[in-house]
């Protein structure tokens, strides 16, 4: 071909109207804001030279009855492709808020849809970086049924590939679904947000004053609702981390995911863990800093750290294979399990299970949270979906119980007998129907009150408790528990009992789906 | 195909009391005072652990915490938070500090009844999102409460030793 | 040596500090095992180990007079040595070993209980015109009283607690309107901590220095001083660095305030090891505070600058013999500093940062001298007290001891805890200290912060947190994910997993 004939000048007009567009001053727009542009997220997300873009010249649909204006403009408000993450095929898409706000338009979410199912087909995880209006308006039912359409594919590809959303500006309205659908929400603080009905609705028929923030905030998400995962306070720490967090996952749920060797050695025998625990079972601790001993070094990712922080949840590495963590967390509500925990702790559960990612837990809790609250609000169907991820789960489990381990909560937290394949506990742990203030306050209830000095004899009771019945040994010798351990051998057990368990396969019942209270 | 390349070619490391100390990029192992350049190193000692040699003197150094952009650092026994910024994320603070409307206070509540054991906030003092600010003893066991951002303590309203019911006010926080 | 066995009612580094003397004078020891400490370095040193551990009495040991009697008595130690803090300064406890035949290292029981009594130990001076600031003859009985007194004696007073110290039940009133209220925080306070809310009332001093002179004295009625101590240097009440001798005394006002420290211990008899506290204005006149009738913690640096082993000269005295030193013969030589290192935040405001001795290294420079009761794998227990070590330096003069002091400090190497390192690092590089212009007000005044970190060390740790980030987020680490090893499974599960569905 002539490369100074009418053909390819026409081609190479065409990319220069591309380039026209995404201007510098179009850039600035978002730069303004402290935003990125959609095209420099891909560049910061995919590995140089790797992301090729797939439908870059589409152009918005006609509408059969014109309604408000519509720019033609290239690629209708969202890039689509595919390209390298830390050497991984990946697929992505990002809204341009530069274009006609983002919005969702059919053609818009054709390439969403077109890019989703080539994600599916190829196996490999799907990055949707959100930052649109809404749905095109002008555009009417066509903008629904695009967004059904999305959700639609998002749910067909749920379990079969990772799905993460990284909301980078606004979310409205329907678009919030999408996040809500998948696997992981990564938000960026300050300058995104997600609700369903916005601030100005909310003003007019409940007559509130909210701002944006407030409502649907990234903040919020991250502590109080539990839709955002994973919030950053600027845009490429948001994207850095993402790429951090994809190492830890395969590409599909038949892959195993990828191994990232040692950095630094880290002993399999710590003396460091014998300290951790303190004696006074009234003290707290970090759970993460037992976590830290006995992961791979600096690999523990935690997720949604800020909601139900009663439980830390979380991905790691041991000896370079990634394993779900899961912990009750002393330091806060006494590492009790609350409706925010048993939720967060069911999602994640059930994200390893379908992933294949082995699960660790390590257990350190006194019970559920009493109240009137949590009661109506209804922990029992909330601490059941625990329970449920829990024993449903098919992937290797092992539990490590740390100090308490009362009564539901214990069964809860991937007891031997819901399923758990390995039940290790330190010598500090308590294993009881409850803790020993109540069991004795309840058995010997005549006895204390007939006393002459009940609080010596209740001293007393509660140190023969916990010397007589508490004690994991009585556990272990009955064979509840397989083994109480040396705190300082933790990592060393725990990864060898994970290399048995590496074949381990169950057979799932023969059924569409359980019945997993909601 | 793509014409914004975001090629990161300086780091800022911005301290708790915002001071900020920049490096250019590729990272060089050498720092320059003056007209001179001393190498720096970082080392690890079987001994003494991790150390950083600068001018033939040994700094003990100990990462005490990381978080994505945010470390804080024990450096020959003293504690430092940084966090290191690009410079585009440098812009976007300024951004956002100018923009109006946002939440300008931060309130730390306590989240159940107990007894305020002891308060490490101090009138006056920046804070960190994540650092605690009160310990509480409920549920008998001792509770760390954290702030909820960065900021500075305008107020402490609970004293060590005194009772708390759900939802009392114990720090004010301005962001 | 009548004393055959001595019982150490102490822990930490003065229990390490007694053995290595009764070590040297072969005389046997005995220790106290704990349940909070049960592998305490200071057991180590002992000959026997008493074992409390399986006591679970509200009260520690160390402070349980009818136990550590038993104990001496189970264990046959014909001495006990209280050590500071705890029970060294309880005439009962003095009395009661004396009642069970137990030699007790220390001054007699009268004599604690006169100068332990901050009202009798005034009246006492006053009686024998030491110096004192003027106050209040006795304890203050109301509110009206005490706005009297002060205006006698002329604001700005402070309230003192008759029956301890440390800061509590002390008030310094400025205005008269302020006087009625801060009587009664300080009454209530001292009830608080003392269980006597008597309090008395004298003239505040501004700014001053805070002298101390060693006393030794025998049971023959000798007693002679040996020097003093500048303990300026107190944050809260808490000294925190002390020197001998002091940059402030001239030979003159030393054998002034010598002999004024030497007739208070005489006018109550004193034997034993015990300590003379003055303040010293601006003025260079002196005020008699208080005498502690016990050997003290910052001891080392008047033992470095005499060449004299107080606790041998404890033991000595308590056994019955008669002090071989006169007055002529004591001779203060060089300068030695003492800083006492703390597991404390420092940039927490010297908040307590309990923890574990992980690894711990201290200079053995022959100018270097450490006292500690820690050791790597030691607790430092929120219980007991802070303190890791004593780090005594001396020098030919006080430059010299300036400059090994920073040298020191500079080697000193404490991993597991915050500690009051950097507090000292910065203290001895500070103009006014290095000129010996300070008083007790230091601290709080003249100190913009409290720790020392060159200009380097923040830019060096910035430079570390920029190398972390650039190593885990913008470093090319394609090649460190291995993809390939990762989608390795055995057949067996591929075979599962590929026809699960």
């Amino acid at each position: 071909m002539d490369i100074s004939g009418k053909y390819f000048k026409a081609y190479i007009d065409r990319q220069e109207a591309l380039k026209k567009q995404y201007n510098p001053k179009q850039a600035a727009k978002q730069h303004l804001k402290g935003k990125l542009t959609a095209h420099e997220r891909i560049n910061l997300l995919f590995d140089s030279g790797t992301f090729e873009e797939i439908d870059a010249f589409v152009t918005p649909a006609p509408m059969p009855v014109e309604f408000g204006k519509i720019d033609v403009t290239y690629g209708d408000g969202v890039i689509v492709g595919h390209g390298k993450i830390n050497g991984r095929l990946v697929f992505a898409y990002a809204q341009d808020f530069t274009v006609m706000g983002g919005s969702l338009g059919l053609v818009h979410s054709k390439k969403i849809t077109k890019i989703q199912e080539m994600a599916l087909k190829m196996g490999s995880p799907i990055i949707g970086l959100m930052d649109s209006g809404g749905a095109r308006i002008q555009e009417g039912v066509a903008s629904l049924s695009g967004y059904a359409s999305i959700f639609h594919n998002i749910i067909q590809s749920s379990g079969i590939i990772p799905q993460i959303s990284v909301i980078m500006g606004p979310a409205a309205g329907g678009a919030v679904y999408s996040p809500a659908l998948t696997d992981f929400v990564f938000m960026v603080s300050l300058t995104s947000y997600m609700f369903v009905t916005g601030p100005n609705v909310v003003k007019e028929v409940l007559n509130e004053d909210v701002t944006s923030e407030e409502l649907g905030g990234a903040e919020v998400h991250a502590r109080k609702s539990g839709v955002a995962n994973m919030i950053y306070d600027d845009e490429e720490n948001t994207i850095l981390a993402l790429k951090k967090f994809l190492s830890y996952l395969p590409s599909n749920n038949v892959e195993n995911p990828p191994i990232v060797a040692e950095n630094v050695l880290v002993p399999d025998v710590n003396e460091k863990l014998r300290d951790i625990v303190p004696d006074d079972p009234n003290k707290a601790y970090d759970v993460r800093d037992v976590i830290n001993l006995v992961v791979d070094r600096n690999s523990f990712f935690e997720t949604s750290e800020l909601f139900g922080a009663s439980l830390v949840t979380g991905f790691a590495r041991l000896k370079g294979k990634t394993t779900g963590v899961v912990a009750n967390q002393p330091k806060v509500l006494a590492g009790v399990l609350d409706i925010d925990s048993s939720v967060k702790g069911a999602r994640f559960i059930r994200f390893c299970d379908a992933f294949n990612i082995p699960i660790l837990t390590f257990e350190d809790v006194p019970g559920f949270l009493p109240g009137v609250d949590q009661e109506h609000a209804g922990i029992i169907r909330h601490g059941a979906k625990l329970l449920y991820a829990y024993s449903e789960a098919t992937v290797p489990k092992i539990t490590i119980i740390l100090r308490k381990a009362y009564g539901g909560a214990f069964i809860v937290m991937n007891s031997k007998f819901l399923g758990g394949d390995y039940s290790f506990a330190w010598p500090s742990a308590e294993i009881a129907v409850m803790g020993p203030d109540g069991a004795v306050a309840i058995l010997y209830r005549k006895e204390l009150a007939e006393s002459e000095n009940p609080v010596e004899l209740k001293k007393e009771l509660v140190k023969k408790y916990r010397d007589k019945v508490a004690n994991p040994f009585i556990a272990d010798e009955s064979g509840y528990i397989d083994e109480v351990i040396d705190p300082a051998i933790t990592r060393k057990k725990v990864i060898s009992a994970f290399e048995a368990l590496n074949n381990k396969w169950v057979k799932v019942p023969a059924r569409k789906h359980g019945n997993m209270p909601l | 195909m793509t014409n914004d390349k975001l090629q990161i070619k300086k780091l800022y490391a911005l301290s708790s009391e915002n001071r900020k100390f920049s490096f250019s990029l590729p990272l060089k192992q050498t720092i320059r005072i003056g007209k001179r350049n001393y190498e720096v190193k970082l080392k690890a000692d079987e001994k003494f652990g991790a150390y950083i040699l600068w001018k033939n003197r040994k700094y003990p150094v100990e990462i005490v915490h990381s978080r994505q952009n945010k470390y804080e650092i024990l450096f020959n026994d003293i504690s430092y938070t940084f966090t290191v910024e690009t410079p585009f994320s440098l812009q976007r603070m300024k951004v956002l500090k100018s923009r109006k409307g946002g939440a300008e206070k931060a309130y730390v509540k306590a989240p159940m009844p107990g007894k305020i054991i002891d308060v490490m906030a101090r009138e006056g003092s920046n804070v960190l999102r994540g650092e605690a600010v009160v310990i509480l003893e409920a549920m008998k066991m001792q509770n760390e409460i954290v702030s909820p951002a960065n900021g500075t303590i305008i107020k402490v309203s609970c004293r060590p030793n005194t009772n708390v019911m759900k939802d009392d006010l114990l720090v004010e926080i301005k962001l | 040596m009548k004393i055959k066995r001595i019982l150490i009612a102490n822990r930490g580094e003065i229990a390490v500090r007694i053995m290595k003397t009764a070590r040297l004078m072969k005389i046997e020891t005995v220790a106290v095992k704990t349940v909070v400490e049960p592998n305490a370095m200071y057991l180590a040193s002992a000959d026997v180990i008493y074992d409390n551990t399986e006591n679970t009495a509200e009260i520690p040991v160390f402070l349980d007079i009818e136990k550590l009697i038993a104990i001496a008595l189970e264990t046959k130690a014909n001495a006990i040595h209280p050590g500071y803090g705890f029970l060294a300064e309880n005439a009962y406890f003095a009395q009661k070993c004396i009642d069970n035949k137990i030699i007790f290292i220390g001054p007699s029981p009268d004599a604690i209980y006169k100068m332990g009594n901050k009202t009798i130990a005034r009246r006492i001076a006053l009686a024998h015109r030491i110096p004192m600031a003027m106050g209040s003859e006795g304890n203050i009985a109301n509110e009206e009283e005490a706005v009297i007194t002060a205006e006698k004696i002329g604001y700005p007073v402070i309230i003192k607690a008759a029956s301890g110290g440390g800061g509590r039940g002390m008030r310094i009133v400025r205005k008269s309107e302020d006087m009625e209220k801060m009587f009664i925080i300080a009454s209530k306070e001292a009830e608080k901590a003392f269980n006597d809310p008597s309090v008395f009332i004298e003239k505040y001093i501004e700014n001053p220095k805070h002298i101390e002179f060693q006393i030794l004295g025998d049971t023959k009625g000798n007693v002679i001083h040996l020097g003093e101590r500048e303990c300026s240097i107190q944050r809260k009440h808490q000294k925190l660095l002390e020197e001998a001798p002091s940059v402030a005394l001239d030979k003159r006002l030393r054998k002034k305030m010598g002999d004024m420290a030497v007739e208070i211990a005489k006018a109550v008899d004193y034997y034993s090891a015990g300590t003379v506290e003055f303040l010293l204005d601006s003025d260079k006149n002196f005020y008699f505070m208080e005498m502690n009738t016990r050997i003290q913690v910052e001891h080392p640096v008047t033992e470095i600058v005499t060449g004299i082993d107080l606790i041998e000269q404890q033991i000595r005295i308590a056994n019955g013999e008669e002090l071989k030193y006169k007055q002529e013969d004591i001779k203060l030589s060089g300068w030695a500093i003492e800083c006492r290192i703390n597991a404390e935040d420092v940039q927490a405001g010297f908040a307590p940062d309990p923890g574990k001795i992980v690894n711990l290294s201290m200079p053995t420079d022959p100018c270097v001298r450490v006292d500690t009761g820690v050791q790597v794998g030691s607790s430092i227990v929120a219980s007991y007290d802070s303190m890791i070590a004593k780090l005594i330096v001396k020098g030919k003069d006080r430059r010299e001891a300036l400059k090994n002091c920073k040298m020191a400090l500079d080697k000193v190497w404490i991993k597991g805890t915050k500690t009051t390192l950097p507090f000292f690092r910065m203290l001895v590089r500070h103009q006014k200290f290095q000129d010996g212009d300070f008083t007790t007000a230091f601290i709080e005044k003249d100190l913009e912060k409290y720790y020392y970190n060159s200009e380097y060390e923040e830019m060096l740790a910035a430079w570390l947190a920029t190398k972390l980030f650039v190593e885990e987020n913008l470093d090319d680490s394609n090649t460190k994910i291995d993809y390939k090893h990762g989608k390795e499974m055995s057949p067996w599960l591929l075979n599962k997993r590929m026809n699960q569905f």
